[in-house]
């Protein structure tokens, strides 16, 4: 019992981890129908940042994480229009330039950090918060609250401001929103800028935790995948199911299964939905669906 | 002798919108029949249902006595249904006469895979004087070699007509040809369905908003309102009835 | 007219099988290009399978390399345990590949593109774990070492032995131009315009009388059972079959060859092996400062020719005969 309660902790804070990234990929693939394979460099760059910014420019590693979401906004505005603006139609295309993001940033982590991971030591990775028998860090509770709060901030600016709203009717009809006036070009900034601080952030917050390493995006963005099949692509309440449940059912599966074949868990289920049922828990199915 | 086309009490909702309720009529003949009806009237979904495109909810499609509302696209193409769409569609990136070709090319995967090995050019041969013939009764000879993708925006609604008569269909539907065309142009698609009806005999079911177009073209025209066939019958009759006008007005 | 085109491409195509025969006589003093061009014609073939796919068909599959994995397994099996000799073994490995592709397939293929993509990712993850993991079959994360190569072939005038560089070459340039001939027959015939309508616009396709997904079907088994061919060839090349060979670092990298090369050609996949086999760091263990530029020259390509580089160099060809059309036509006015 205790074993089960300890992985489902473990489970929320890697969902909540996956959270984050797929919550970034929902918006951009929503907003503007691409599929960002390159998400999880935007993941490691979160890492890697957060340790520059903290052992370099500022001690406090709050602050890092702050300079780290806004520098990957930036990253992520430059990225959407250097490469994916002009990308949005061909997607064989998407997948190489993807690709050779992906090529660029690891070996570049490579090139600036070497090949062998980095370890991040920050005070909250070191408390201990005890939960009847069970202790974690106080960086696993710092995960899950820092994915709730981004999911309450997402939603707060979604709702309640005109650019939130602006985000929302691109998704929906980019054709009507440009007759209506919305600026869509803006929009596209704004939604990768959205979506590179989440994954920046994701990084920041698990690279202490784990370790920080140039492959460290890999898994991330392939779980974060699956994520949001699983939530409904275009779905952000979706995204956070989805991230949750992967998450949760990874970390229970080690109860039953050598961790070797944890990922064919992750796998297994992902194939299993997008035959079952490809639109997801909350997508909607269109028409050309099986 | 079964009607050709018999339509019986077709409906098909989308998500709580009923675009066709229960919609009936009976094509006994060839001829070329005009569907028209203010927006919204479900024409196009009528249309697609027809050709397979969508799956009707309730009620049945009979094309010469044989139910066709439960298969799917390709096989009621082969069993002689044909059509064009609303946004006009061809290949772009192959010329008018591959387009052409390729809509007459017998698409059974066996035969097609027999073909991979035994290359004998004769079926293509054959067509391909059937094709220019076509294409030069609509002034397209000259672009015969050139990408579709490269043709204007008439010129490109000529061919899709054409590549939808090549593998002679029995029923050929035509979503809103005349739409985006100049008058001139339009003078020339006249001409030609006449031509080919004349030449063919096949039933014709043009759904248009051009009122002068359908009404010089069309020996029968059928109204549709609000997801029902509202009232058939000759132009001259149609033009005149009140409930249609009040349909267009109302 | 049409006669002679024809004729022209059969003699091309005969002096380009000539020349590929001729390689190891001219290289007879160079043992790493021979090993190299070998090498190039292992990755030519599965590349080749996808170009089916992926290039003229339009469908996306990341996993495509799994189902090489699966061709090499069952013909490494074959081989190291004396089963069966070199032909059955690389026949039932294609006949394998192709079976995984349909099983994969009938399910996989009603799928919309953006799922299609991910599902081939999933599919190909999941072979490179069972290659990984199922020791007792596979060997699991060490793989199968010790597969003997074919025995020596006498052919009357002579005696291929592909124990040796020279004597492997020629089969492995067998085994490609037999997919090469393969691939051009398809591509020319009315199945091939089926896939290229497919591609185009797949609801015109299927209105026209196509049935769209037997067609994805079929051509995904034969690309599927391509890979296999060339897993098996390579398996026998390597002496080995290793899981790490048909991972999805392998994945992407046969997806760069056939789009990087040029997909929808017949030698856009061809070239994009010899360049990325000629160009060795670029694969193994890459010097991390040439894995930027590579990077960047892929995200380049990507932005700049969207064609890949064969339909760049077809794009060039064509302007510069336009320019000088241009110009006789000024000289004449």
């Amino acid at each position: 019992m205790t074993a089960l309660l300890e992985q489902i902790v473990n489970g929320a804070m890697m969902g909540a981890i996956y959270v984050l990234v797929a919550l970034g990929m929902v918006l951009i693939f929503g907003v503007m129908e691409i599929l960002n394979f390159a998400h999880g460099v935007l993941f490691m760059a979160g890492g890697y940042l957060c340790d520059v910014f903290v052992l370099h420019l500022t001690g406090s590693y709050p602050l890092a994480v702050i300079l780290t979401m806004v520098t990957l906004a930036i990253i992520g505005v430059a990225l959407e229009r250097g490469v994916f603006r002009r990308l949005r139609v061909n997607v064989p295309m998407q997948i190489v330039a993807s690709l050779g993001l992906i090529l660029m940033a690891e070996n570049g982590a490579v090139l600036l950090f070497g090949p062998s991971a980095l370890q991040l030591t920050v005070p909250s990775v070191h408390s201990l918060v005890r939960v009847g028998e069970l202790s974690f860090t106080v960086q696993h509770f710092i995960i899950i609250g820092a994915a709730v709060a981004s999911i309450a901030a997402l939603q707060l600016f979604l709702r309640r401001t005109r650019l939130g709203a602006a985000l929302r009717a691109t998704s929906q009809n980019p054709e009507a929103a440009r007759v209506i006036g919305i600026d869509s070009d803006r929009v596209y900034r704004l939604t990768f800028a959205v979506a590179s601080a989440l994954a920046g952030l994701g990084g920041a917050l698990l690279g202490p935790l784990f370790l920080i390493s140039p492959q460290m995006g890999d898994l991330p963005l392939l779980k974060g995948l699956t994520a949001i099949v699983l939530g409904g692509m275009g779905s952000i309440p979706g995204a956070i199911v989805g991230g949750f449940a992967i998450g949760i059912i990874e970390a229970v599966s080690t109860l039953f299964i050598t961790t070797d074949y944890r990922d064919m868990v992750v796998f297994a289920v992902l194939i299993a939905i997008l035959l079952v049922r490809p639109w997801g828990l909350f997508g909607i199915r269109v028409r050309g669906d099986a | 002798m079964p009607d050709i086309l018999e339509v019986d009490g077709v409906s098909k909702s989308f998500g709580g919108v009923r675009a066709v309720d229960g919609a009936s009529f009976r094509i006994k003949a060839p001829g070329i029949y005009g569907l028209i009806g203010p927006n919204g009237a479900g024409k196009t979904t009528l249309f697609d249902m027809i050709c397979g495109r969508q799956f009707a909810d309730a009620g049945s499609i009979c094309l010469a006595g044989v139910r066709i509302d439960r298969l799917r696209v390709h096989q009621r193409a082969r069993l002689g249904v044909a059509r064009t769409f609303q946004e006009c569609r061809v290949l772009e990136e192959e010329s008018c006469l591959d387009n052409v070709l390729f809509a007459a090319q017998d698409k059974h995967l066996g035969t097609e895979m027999i073909q991979t090995f035994d290359r004998r050019d004769g079926p293509r041969h054959a067509v391909t004087e059937e094709a220019e013939r076509l294409l030069d009764l609509v002034n397209l000879r000259p672009l015969v070699a050139e990408a579709a993708g490269t043709l204007s925006y008439g010129q490109r609604r000529l061919l899709e007509i054409i590549c939808s008569l090549i593998a002679k269909p029995r029923l050929l539907l035509l979503d809103e040809p005349a739409s985006g065309i100049n008058p001139t142009l339009l003078n020339v698609l006249r001409d030609f369905l006449l031509r080919i009806f004349a030449e063919r005999r096949l039933v014709l079911i043009i759904v248009e908003h051009n009122m002068e177009f359908i009404m010089s073209l069309a020996s029968h025209i059928l109204v549709m309102h609000q997801g029902r066939v509202l009232e058939e019958g000759p132009p001259a009759a149609i033009q005149a009835s009140r409930r249609v006008i009040d349909a267009y007005l109302g | 007219m049409r006669v002679r085109a024809g004729t022209a491409r059969l003699a091309i195509g005969a002096l380009f099988a000539a020349a590929l025969y001729l390689v190891p006589v001219a290289f007879a003093g160079s043992p790493y290009v021979l090993f190299t061009l070998t090498l190039t014609l292992c990755y030519a073939i599965p590349a080749m399978g996808l170009n089916l796919l992926l290039g003229y068909t339009g469908l996306v599959s990341l996993g495509h390399m799994g189902f090489a994995g699966v061709g090499a397994y069952v013909t490494a099996l074959l081989m190291k345990h004396g089963l069966a000799s070199f032909v059955p073994s690389i026949l039932a490995g294609t006949l394998a590949a192709g079976l995984v592709g349909v099983l994969t397939g009938v399910p996989c293929l009603r799928l919309r593109s953006h799922y299609f993509i991910i599902v081939t990712l999933a599919v190909g993850m999941m072979l490179f774990l069972l290659f990984n993991n199922l020791d007792w079959l596979t060997g699991g994360a060490a793989g199968l070492p010790g597969v003997p190569r074919p025995r020596p072939l006498d052919l009357g005038f002579a005696v291929v032995d592909p124990r040796r560089p020279a004597g492997f070459y020629l089969l492995a340039a067998t085994a490609f131009l037999l997919v090469f001939v393969i691939q051009y027959a398809l591509v020319h015939s009315d199945f091939g315009r089926s896939l290229a309508a497919i591609r185009q616009d797949e609801t015109l396709a299927a209105s026209r009388g196509v049935d769209v997904f037997a067609h994805k079907l079929t051509i995904f088994a034969v690309s599927a059972a391509i890979a296999g061919l060339g897993g098996g060839v390579q398996v026998l090349f390597l002496r080995a079959a290793a899981p790490q060979s048909f991972g999805f670092l392998e994945d992407v990298n046969v997806v760069l060859i056939v789009i990087v090369g040029g997909s929808g050609s017949l030698f856009g996949p061809c070239l994009g092996a010899l360049l990325f086999v000629a160009l060795p760091e670029a694969l193994r263990v890459a010097d991390a400062f040439r894995m930027v530029l590579f990077g960047a020259a892929l995200v380049a390509l990507a932005l700049f020719a969207p064609r890949g580089l064969w339909g760049l160099a077809a794009t060039v060809a064509r302007k510069l005969r336009a320019d000088r059309s241009v110009v006789a036509r000024a000289g004449h006015s």
